[in-house]
């Protein structure tokens, strides 16, 4: 389903302060699978998503998503294949538009877009029925523009905005991470359980060790642009929070006899 | 007669020559609020292309071209300065406002290049103006009613346009771009259709006003801007700009009220040169005001900066 084939991307080539973010990555993930990919700051994960979006242009490599090159293609065009939630809540959204608004821009993500009026009666119907799956009370508010909403709400608003229409693959960008951990808990939940209802193709970045031990049927450790570890099937069923810290501490000694 | 009375009789006897005149540059207001408000695109070009608009209206006139042709023509030259602007601003990643700098330079050239000299009559050429039936051509009334009717029928397809599907991506470009790029819009297309729409609205201002006044001139645009931002700003004030309606229907009140105000200025015996001191003097103000109401000293001046 998703390819990413010798992934290449150096910043500032040829200066001081060189930084190689994908250094001829190689990951797979097959249709309907859930992935979830950990690393250190600084490991190459954001890069691998932004270049997965198409909002970062490798200078090697290919991208290919159900068999079909992607890596010519800018970010708006990938969006008719792919969803994203983003870490930050201000990101996902529009905040000077509704809630209904936000609603019929994701929902026309790989439509094209007419000169007929936007929201009708249907529609608004739709979207209020999707937003009553999270229990927060936004199908009420389908007028509230969203910057009136909290952190927690725009983003829950973002992940239904990004799993309608059941995009061929879903990016979650650490999309947890910038909320209370109540909040956290309720967004990933309700990512668990339409995940699993519309069996979404997933990538999932992460921080949190216990989401990567508790979810997805793969974890993919980077280190420094590259895969450092994968952990599937059974190994993954049974893989405990402290075994993933472990991996870490080994990679940060070999960090330290190499420097 | 004193003071008051003198001042209120020449306002009062000047309320419909400054409603024809408001009502024609409602569209350079308009040309400046759908990049500054729908597309947050900071942008100057309306200072070029409104003159723009005049010398292109003005060379077809003479030329012998009809009213509506040469409106048409003027609205095609400043859609192409606007998509210019975006042009600059999204590939060569120059900042908007200086992109606008820019284009309306150049465009002082260009227009006297189009007209061949720095102004032009065209008085006694037909106009949009003459098409009313039962009212004698060239008196306000006339002016009123069609340039009325124009910014009616713009405010509605407008508003209109704006609520579909389309519409909705381009004001998502202006509120997230980031988000509206991850929701399939193509940024690029709908900020250049975007600011060559905001440039096609400003060169029709100037067209009509060109047919209105009888004549072109090359520096007919010199501080339009910031009489269209004190515009916007009235307006803004007094539609609020909470749904999609206020904020359209804004430049078109606050054309409207602003230049009463000037008008109101001018008969209680304010020396016209004063004018753009007093109209900047304005717009600083309502600019500085949310940071004088949150005043937390300059901590607070510096988020409204972004306004």
């Amino acid at each position: 389903m998703l390819e990413i084939q010798s992934a290449r991307k150096v910043f500032y080539k040829g200066q001081a302060d060189e930084k190689v973010a994908l250094d001829g990555l190689n990951m797979s993930l097959k249709t309907g699978e859930f992935g979830v990919v950990i690393g250190s700051n600084g490991a190459g994960k954001s890069s691998m998503l932004n270049a997965i979006s198409g909002s970062l242009v490798l200078d090697t490599g290919k991208i290919l998503i159900n068999g079909d090159d992607v890596t010519p293609m800018p970010v708006h065009k990938r969006a008719a294949r792919l969803a994203r939630v983003f870490q930050d809540p201000m990101r996902g959204t529009a905040a000077s538009m509704t809630v209904a608004e936000n609603m019929l821009l994701a929902d026309l993500r790989a439509k094209k877009r007419t000169l007929r009026p936007g929201l009708n009666a249907a529609r608004l119907a739709a979207y209020k029925e999707r937003l009553s799956v999270l229990g927060l009370g936004l199908e009420n508010r389908l007028n509230t523009k969203v910057e009136l909403l909290s952190g927690g709400q725009r983003q829950s608003l973002s992940l239904i905005m990004a799993v309608g229409g059941s995009p061929e693959l879903l990016l979650l960008d650490e999309h947890t991470a910038a909320l209370d951990p109540r909040t956290a808990d309720i967004v990933m939940q309700a990512t668990i359980r339409t995940v699993e209802a519309l069996k979404l193709t997933t990538l999932m970045v992460t921080h949190n060790m216990q989401h990567a031990v508790d979810f997805g049927d793969r974890v993919v450790m980077l280190d420094a642009g590259k895969v450092r570890l994968e952990i599937a099937g059974d190994e993954k069923t049974n893989v405990t929070v402290t075994d993933l810290i472990g991996h870490f501490s080994v990679k940060t000694d070999r960090m330290l006899l190499a420097s | 007669m004193g003071f008051f009375e003198t001042t209120l009789s020449s306002f009062v006897a000047l309320i419909p020559v400054t409603l024809a005149q408001s009502f024609i540059l409602s569209f350079v207001v308009l040309g400046i609020m759908i990049p500054f408000r729908m597309l947050s695109f900071p942008d100057l070009t309306s200072e070029g292309a409104f003159p723009l608009g005049g010398c292109v209206c003005g060379v077809m006139l003479a030329a012998g071209a009809s009213p509506l042709t040469a409106i048409a023509v003027a609205l095609m030259a400043g859609f192409a300065a606007g998509c210019c602007t975006a042009f600059i601003h999204l590939r060569f990643r120059i900042h908007s406002l200086l992109a606008g700098i820019l284009i309306m330079t150049m465009l002082y050239s260009v227009n006297l290049r189009i007209m061949g000299r720095s102004n032009l009559s065209v008085f006694g050429n037909a106009t949009v103006f003459d098409w009313v039936p039962g009212l004698q051509a060239g008196f306000p009334a006339s002016k009123i009613v069609v340039a009325g009717l124009i910014s009616l029928l713009v405010l509605v397809l407008l508003y209109l346009y704006f609520k579909t599907e389309k519409g909705t991506a381009v004001r998502a470009v202006g509120s997230n771009p980031d988000m509206a790029e991850a929701q399939g819009i193509n940024v690029w297309a709908a900020t250049i259709g975007g600011i060559g729409l905001a440039g096609a609205f400003s060169a029709g201002g100037g067209a009509l006003m060109v047919q209105s006044q009888g004549f072109a001139d090359v520096n007919m645009g010199l501080g339009i801007l910031i009489n269209g931002l004190a515009a916007l700003m009235i307006g803004e004030a007094l539609t609020g700009k909470q749904t999609v309606l206020r904020q359209l229907a804004a430049p078109f009140v606050g054309a409207i009220v602003y230049y009463q105000l000037v008008s109101l200025c001018l008969a209680a015996g304010m020396p016209p040169p004063d004018l753009k001191l007093a109209t900047g003097l304005f717009v600083l103000t309502m600019l500085a005001l949310p940071s004088l109401k949150l005043s937390r000293g300059p901590a607070a001046a510096k988020e409204s900066f972004r306004e």
